[in-house]
């Protein structure tokens, strides 16, 4: 699977959030791409790397309950009515979007009653649409709220949650995390100094022995109420 | 939490602490806190199932 970050940031090189996030990335099926640094937008770039990428995902800090200008005018520029779905060919279809956006304001605050009265939903409603138009399958937007006050080990969990987000199945249930550990296991067992490999072995086995106790168990489970039916 | 899937968990968790690198160090955190949601739903499912075979009414 081939993932298009388009990440929106006027300032990247002062955002911490970015640039952690960037370096969190470590899969090489991602492409990664700041707008705002290219001087000019090459229509014709950026709309190859659309048709090339089977999820698509939009990056960027939220600012007056939107997205930054650079973004809107990647849109104005990039998703020409024509490339879209003018000539009824819908090369963005089946495509997956995804919503990266960061807040300076707690989860709690994006809520009817919270301290700004709209949630997240709402404020992306705009690129919500396009996805509906250009016929992509929008997927649940990846919230990041003040970094700045994460401790380590919220952190360390936003590094993978991150990575899942990028390339894991969708949707985000048990089955789906599972394959993309078990995909990204031997890579990482590879990385380990060699005294530590073979703990690293084991653990994959024991791994794999958790997953397959537990497909025993729903298919026990679903003979079972099958039987009930009956 | 099953007997074994805390065993795993103290494994990965051993290896985790051993990571210089922060990224490789998540990755092995995140893998505890799956295998902890594995052991979970293992007993859950384990727990249906013994709920749905006791059935006094079928003696």
């Amino acid at each position: 699977m081939t993932t298009l970050v388009l990440v929106s940031h006027p300032h990247l090189a002062d955002s911490t959030s970015q640039q952690f996030l960037k370096a969190s990335i470590n899969s090489d099926e991602v492409l990664w791409e700041h707008i705002e640094s290219q001087a000019t937008i090459d229509i014709e770039k950026e709309q190859a790397q659309l048709r090339q990428a089977d999820r698509i995902i939009l990056q960027f800090p939220l600012y007056w309950y939107a997205a930054p200008a650079g973004l809107k005018q990647w849109e104005d520029t990039v998703l020409t009515r024509t490339f879209v779905y003018g000539d009824h060919r819908y090369p963005l279809a089946g495509k997956e979007l995804g919503i990266v956006v960061t807040t300076g304001m707690p989860a709690k605050a994006f809520q009817r009653g919270g301290a700004e009265q709209i949630t997240l939903d709402a404020a992306l409603a705009p690129l919500a649409a396009v996805a509906n138009r250009a016929k992509m399958k929008w997927l649940p937007t990846f919230a990041i709220h003040q970094f700045a006050y994460l401790d380590e080990p919220a952190k360390l969990q936003l590094v993978v949650d991150y990575q899942r987000y990028l390339t894991q199945t969708q949707p985000d249930n048990l089955q789906n995390k599972q394959a993309w550990f078990a995909q990204h296991l031997p890579a990482m067992i590879e990385r380990l100094p060699l005294e530590q490999q073979q703990a690293g072995q084991l653990i994959l086995t024991a791994f794999e022995q958790q997953q397959t106790d537990l497909e025993a168990l729903t298919d026990t489970l679903g003979l079972i109420k099958e039987q009930e039916d009956d | 939490m099953t007997e074994q899937s805390q065993w795993l968990r103290e494994q990965i968790e051993d290896l985790a602490v051993r990571q210089s690198q922060f990224t490789d160090r998540a990755f092995w955190l995140a893998l505890s806190r799956l295998v902890q949601e594995q052991g979970r739903r293992q007993e859950q499912l384990e727990g249906e199932i013994d709920g749905r075979t006791w059935r006094p009414d079928r003696w």
